[in-house]
Formats: C-alpha cells, sequence, structure tokens
C-alpha cells in the first residue's frame, strides 16, 4: 500500500469537491440551514394555549374560574362566547385549543355543595399536545378545587397529602432544542457521508474515468481508502462546525467529552460510509445512487429515536433499530451533550457501532473490490 | 399547444422511468415505507411509561401507593431498586423515565396530617416524553391527594366533600388521541413532494448533463409542451402513490377521511401539480443531478417536513420562521388535509387554501416557461 498513491487520490478528490462552485453551498451553507430549522422549528412544547370561553353563569364563582385559567401563563382566553355553538366554530376553524363552557346552574350547584360540572372541549388533532393541554387543564381545576375547599373547609383542609417534588433532570426546562440540534448534528453527519461517498464513485463510473482510475497503479483498497478519506475529514470538519454552532449559538450544553464524541463519530463514519460505498456497487446512475440513498435515510432517521421514542414502537420494529447506526450514535452524542456520561456507561454502543460498522465496511469493500474486477 | 408534442415527451420521459428500473420501485417504495413506518411504528404518544421505585418506607400504604401507580394505564413499574444511586444509573442508561423515590417517614408524616414529600425524578432529554409523562403524574398525584382527603374525612366522622368544580373533558376530531390519526395524513403531503419534487428535480439536470438538452431546444416544441410532457408521468405515478396512501391509512390503520374523496383527489393534483412545477423548475436552474437533489431535499422536504404545522406547530415558532412558512405549500395542504381527515371541512371553509395552492402553481410554472424561453426553448 502507497501512502503516496492514496494522498493524491485524496488531493484530486478534494479539488474535483471544490472546484465545482454548485457544491460548495451544499457543503457549507446546506447544513447550517436544516441545523437552524432544527433548532428553531422542532418542538412541541405547549407554551400557550388559546381558549375560547362561554359563561352562562356571570357570577362571583364562574368568574373565579376564569380567573384561574387567566392566572396560569399557559392559558390565554382569547374569545368569550355568548351562545355554544360559536365554541364549536371556534374549534372547528383552530381559532382555539381548548373551549370552557360554564352552565348556567354552575354557582347554585356549588352553593348547594354539589359538583359542577365544566364543559370541556379539545382539539385533540395533534394528540401528543393536547394530551398536555388537557393535563394543565385538569390541574388548573384540581388547584381550583383545593382553594375553594380550603375556603369553604378551612377546618377541615389539614390533612395529611402527598406533595410532589418533581426534579427534571438533563434538561430541566425541557428544552426542546437540547434535544433534538445534538440529533441534527448526528444526522447532518450521516447525510453528507452517504451521499457524497456513493456520488462520488457513481460520478466517475458515469463520466468513464473509472476506467482511468483502474488502469493506474492504484490497488483497489488504496481506491476505497482515497475515496473514503475525503469525506472523513469534511465529516470531520463538519462535526466541529456543526458543534461549534450548536453550543455557542443554541446555547447547548455539551457535559462531556469532546475526545469522546471525536472517537465515537469515527466509528459512526464507519458504517455511513460502509453503506455509502454499498450504494454506489449497486447503482448505475446519480439519480439511482439518490433515491437509494433517500432509501436508507428515511428509516435510518425514523427508528433511531430521534423524534420518534423507540419505546413507543412494536417490540418488532424495536428489534429492528438494533440495526440502525444512527440509533447508537444518538444515544452517545445525546449521553455526551446532555449527560455528561462517558465511556462507562456508553460502551456498548461503541462496542455496536464497532461491530456494525467493521460488518458493513468490510463487506462494502468486499463487494466494491469485486465490482472493480 | 399541440397535444401531439405533450405526447411525444412524456412518452420519452416514461421510458426513461421504464428503463430506470430502481428509480420507479422507489418512488412507489418510499412512499409505501413511510406510511407502513408511521402507521405502524412511529407515534408521538405516551402510554407506559417506565418507573424505577426505591420505596424506605416499606408501609402498606407505601405498597398500595406503588400498586396503583402500576396499575393505571399510563405507568408501568419496571424495576424495585434498594437505593436512589441505582435510579441514577437507571435514568443515564435510558432504562426507565420516571424515578420515584418514597422516603423512610412518608406514611408517618400523611398520618400527622403533614405534606409528605415525595421525590420524582423526571428524564427530560426528551421534552415530548417528559413533558406527557410530568402531566400524567401530577395528576395522579392530585388524584391521590383527592383519595387521600376522603380517608381523612371518612376517618374523621365528617361529611365527604364533594369537588366543587368537575372538568367533563371532551375531545374532538382525534377522541382517542392517537398521533397516528394526525400524522398518517400529513405524511401524504411529504409523499407528494418527494415523489413531485424530488424525482421531477432530477429530469431536466440529465438531459444538461447527458447533453440532450441541446436536442430538445433544437426541437419544434414550445417550452409549455415540454413542462407538461415532462410532468405528466410524474403526476400520474404521485396520484397512484396518493391512492396508495390514502387506502393504506383507511384499510391498515383505521385513519378514516371524513370528508369527500373526490375533494381530497382534486387537492392532491393540485398540490401535485405545484410539487411538479417546484421540482421542474429546480432541475432547470440548476442543471446538475446532485445540486438539483440536495437543493430539492433542503427547498421541498425539509419545508414540508418542518415547516408546514405537521408535526411542529407553527406558533412556537420565531416569527422570521412564521412567516416563512407562509410560502411553503405543505402548509396549505396540511390545512387541507386536517380539514378532509379530522374535521369533516369541505370546500368552502377552506377555500383560500386552495386558492393559494392554485396561485403557487401558475407563479412557478410561469417561472419555469421564463426560465426555459431564455434557454431558447
Amino acid at each position: 500500500m502507497s501512502w503516496l498513491r492514496i494522498r493524491e487520490l485524496v488531493r484530486k478528490e478534494f479539488i474535483q469537491l471544490f472546484r465545482d462552485k454548485k457544491n460548495r453551498p451544499l457543503l457549507i451553507i446546506a447544513p447550517f440551514i436544516q441545523l437552524v430549522l432544527f433548532g428553531y422549528v422542532v418542538t412541541t412544547e405547549v407554551r400557550d394555549i388559546r381558549v375560547g370561553l362561554l359563561d352562562q353563569s356571570r357570577t362571583r364563582e364562574s368568574r373565579l374560574l376564569e380567573d384561574a385559567f387567566n392566572a396560569n401563563k399557559t392559558f390565554r382566553v382569547t374569545y368569550y362566547c355568548n351562545r355554544p355553538e360559536d365554541l364549536d366554530a371556534l374549534l372547528l376553524r383552530r381559532q382555539v385549543d381548548l373551549t370552557i363552557n360554564i352552565p348556567p346552574d354552575f354557582s347554585s350547584q356549588i352553593r348547594k355543595g354539589n359538583t359542577a360540572s365544566v364543559q370541556i372541549l379539545a382539539d385533540g388533532s395533534m394528540s401528543n399536545m393536547a394530551a398536555i393541554r388537557i393535563s394543565h387543564t385538569m390541574t388548573v381545576i384540581e388547584m381550583f378545587n383545593n382553594r375553594l375547599f380550603k375556603e369553604l373547609h378551612p377546618q377541615r383542609a389539614d390533612f395529611g397529602r402527598v406533595d410532589l417534588r418533581l426534579r427534571t433532570w438533563y434538561n430541566p426546562n425541557l428544552d426542546s432544542r437540547n434535544f433534538y440540534v445534538p440529533g441534527i448534528v448526528a444526522f447532518l453527519v450521516m447525510l453528507l457521508t452517504l451521499l457524497l461517498t456513493s456520488m462520488a464513485i457513481i460520478r466517475e463510473k458515469e463520466s468513464g474515468t473509472m476506467e482511468q482510475l483502474i488502469v493506474t497503479p492504484l490497488k483497489p483498497f488504496e481506491l476505497i481508502l482515497g475515496k473514503t478519506i475525503p469525506f472523513i475529514i469534511i465529516a470531520q470538519a463538519q462535526m466541529v462546525m456543526v458543534t461549534a454552532f450548536a453550543v455557542f449559538w443554541f446555547q447547548i450544553p455539551l457535559a462531556g467529552s469532546i475526545a469522546l464524541l471525536f472517537v465515537s463519530t469515527c466509528l459512526f463514519l464507519l458504517s455511513t460510509l460502509g453503506i455509502g460505498l454499498f450504494i454506489s456497487t449497486i447503482s448505475a446512475t446519480q439519480q439511482q445512487a439518490m433515491m437509494t440513498t433517500f432509501f436508507f435515510i428515511l428509516p435510518f432517521f425514523m427508528l433511531s429515536g430521534f423524534v420518534f421514542p423507540i419505546a413507543n414502537m412494536p417490540l418488532a420494529v424495536q428489534w429492528l433499530t438494533y440495526l440502525n447506526p444512527l440509533r447508537y450514535f444518538l444515544i452517545i452524542i445525546r449521553g455526551i451533550f446532555l449527560k455528561g456520561t462517558a465511556i462507562d456507561v456508553l460502551w456498548p454502543q461503541l462496542l455496536a457501532l464497532m461491530i456494525l460498522g467493521g460488518i458493513v465496511f468490510a463487506g462494502a469493500v468486499f463487494r466494491f473490490k469485486k465490482n472493480l474486477d | 399547444m399541440d397535444p401531439r408534442n405533450v405526447q411525444t415527451i412524456a412518452r420519452k420521459e416514461f421510458y426513461h422511468l421504464i428503463r430506470d428500473f430502481r428509480s420507479l420501485y422507489l418512488a412507489f417504495m418510499i412512499p409505501l415505507l413511510l406510511i407502513l413506518l408511521f402507521g405502524y411504528a412511529l407515534s408521538l404518544d405516551v402510554d407506559d411509561v417506565a418507573i424505577v421505585v426505591v420505596d424506605h418506607d416499606r408501609s402498606p400504604l407505601s405498597r398500595d401507593f406503588i400498586r396503583k401507580l402500576d396499575a393505571s394505564p399510563y405507568f408501568v413499574i419496571s424495576r424495585q431498586l434498594p437505593d436512589t444511586a441505582s435510579v441514577t444509573k437507571y435514568l443515564n442508561r435510558s432504562r426507565a423515565s420516571l424515578g420515584l423515590i418514597i422516603p423512610p417517614d412518608w406514611t408517618e408524616k400523611i398520618k400527622a396530617g403533614l405534606q409528605s414529600p415525595l421525590q420524582i425524578l423526571l428524564d427530560g432529554s426528551d421534552p415530548n416524553y417528559a413533558g406527557i409523562s410530568r402531566g400524567y403524574i401530577s395528576i395522579f398525584i392530585e388524584r391521590y391527594n383527592r383519595k387521600l382527603r376522603d380517608d381523612f374525612l371518612n376517618r374523621m366522622g365528617m361529611e365527604k366533600f364533594n369537588p366543587p368544580v368537575e372538568g367533563r373533558i371532551r375531545v374532538w376530531f382525534n377522541e382517542d388521541l392517537e398521533s397516528r390519526v394526525f400524522i398518517v395524513p400529513g405524511i401524504i403531503a411529504i409523499i407528494i413532494m418527494i415523489v413531485g419534487a424530488m424525482l421531477t428535480s432530477l429530469v431536466v439536470a440529465r438531459e444538461y448533463e447527458n447533453g440532450t438538452m441541446e436536442t430538445i431546444l433544437s426541437l419544434p416544441i414550445r417550452a409549455s409542451e415540454f413542462l407538461l410532457g415532462k410532468a405528466i408521468p410524474y403526476f400520474f405515478i404521485g396520484l397512484v402513490d396518493v391512492l396508495a396512501a390514502i387506502l393504506m391509512g383507511q384499510l391498515l390503520f383505521g385513519v378514516v377521511m371524513k370528508a369527500s374523496f373526490w375533494l381530497m383527489i382534486l387537492a392532491s393534483s393540485i398540490y401535485l401539480s405545484v410539487a411538479l412545477s417546484l421540482g421542474l423548475l429546480i432541475s432547470v436552474l440548476t442543471k446538475s443531478q446532485l445540486v438539483a437533489n440536495q437543493t430539492a431535499i433542503l427547498v421541498t422536504y425539509l419545508p414540508s417536513l418542518l415547516l408546514s404545522n405537521f408535526v411542529f406547530p407553527v406558533v412556537n415558532m420565531p416569527s422570521v420562521l412564521q412567516s416563512l412558512t407562509r410560502i411553503v405549500p405543505a402548509t396549505y395542504f396540511i390545512d387541507i388535509l386536517n380539514g378532509l381527515y379530522l374535521r369533516n371541512l369541505g370546500f368552502v371553509p377552506l377555500w383560500p387554501s386552495y386558492l393559494v395552492l392554485i396561485i403557487m402553481f401558475g407563479v412557478l410554472f410561469g417561472l419555469n416557461l421564463v426560465v426555459l424561453k431564455r434557454e431558447g426553448l
């Protein structure tokens, strides 16, 4: 194996990659756009619940309930209605998330010591957010009840109760960004290496220059190294850029070790470069390569726990995710960023990446060599 | 415009497609895969939150509390642990998302009529999951407190207290709160973008790269004929994908369309036309397959996924991005889909969205013509 030949091939790849002016935005701007998009957009937080209110009782009690909702920062009564039909229309046209209908006998029931029911309609179309809105609503009502209880029966209020002391770890403010930005870092690295590796080889095939490379004294393994090393360098450079952006722009805490991040990225690249090589062996045209890449990326992305929790998947699919290199890399990268976990906790994931990457890369190299002959 | 010319170009494009069997195959496989994934595997809902428990109290009351928690449909006690340190370990390795620590004097304090602290550790790294499970656990504790109060009043021989207000909560449009019900229709918008824009983004660029664009420029055809011919095969592929998606959603996952089927076909056709013109425009402008594909991912696929109110609500975004969502076609189509699938809204309440899509199509098609004319077609 001659390092000189590899070096020259690497140099050629770099020249080819950067000579085409159209490639530059792709390498530099596209990752940033994606990072910014994901950083700002991907959140399912419930910050603001728009409420349509119909108060048919118009008494002190009903106003107290209204105040209880208004005092809560997440709720905002945006419409006061006069007829129940108006509430339905608001909900139907997506102008509110929740409607509250206080019946005419609301306060008379309370004064009698009965339970007055308030009708609440929730827009369930985005089920995950609806679940949070509903639990907020129930909390407000429960707090309201407790207040009334204390007011009405001060002597009976001092019963022993559970005091919930909830502490949230790793991401105390439940900030979506902290969860998704490290994930997108991993995703971008995968996207770039998978696509560029397969494209670089297909382009040689399409333009017929592969023949020329084969007749040079380059050995197959040197050819593979020469074709993959540029993308290892680019991927690592991108990793540094993107991580810096995440830490300094989005203020994502980087609790763990940067060295571990580097090592695990290398292990992850083993799989993605292997898959890229593999795609190049089964595709004849750039269009095919792109579609095939996309076909690989979609399930990798969806079945990695990036947005959709793995624990929610059916068991068979959960087993399938063990074949997904992005799954391991996400656990590692989130662990390093958020939890500050080190190798003592992350070794199973690192080992899995190493084994998976080793097999995939070796298989791809084998196929690639056979293709060359 | 001569329909014969359109037909000829369409036939040529169709042959390209048939000959490149894999691209065609993928044009059907990617949508299939997406629908299956989203229908079966991917969900944003939370049930069976895994809890690890440390019970320092070991009293009948604490055991009863744990049993009640386990019996609730929202939680599963995955393990009882000896000490707090092991809870940390479980949370660090993501093997549980909630840790519950019952202190030694828990029951004693409750019996004494005091506030008895109960410590809960929550893994907040996934904010969606954590937010929902936080809601579940607070409500569970409130319910439990209500029970403690009733027990207390009972013990003291006092009259039971009726809670003054009860919220009768009813959920509309998605009664069982399943994320599938809004994700499966939304995925149709993504599929159309992938098939419509990402596939077509390659077709003119390919002509440029192969040098066959010269031949086409010298043919006696108009730009509009060329565009229509290029788009027609992909239009039919897209329509077939939409039909498959509707059918699979309904048959496999029980996601039933509430409004009219034909209106759905109409809306999908309009949106598909927008996607096709967008893809062709990218192709004509970039003239390189690699760049075209990357651009297509960036300006069609990602915005449809992220900036369209699909899973991530627009109201949470910074205002700059909020205004950006207004030029994303998927925003309007997802609005229409939401109406058709969940709210049983027909054409009349949603006409502005249809109109915007039609205008977008007109503008994009016009731009295509302008660019192609400048190229000499």
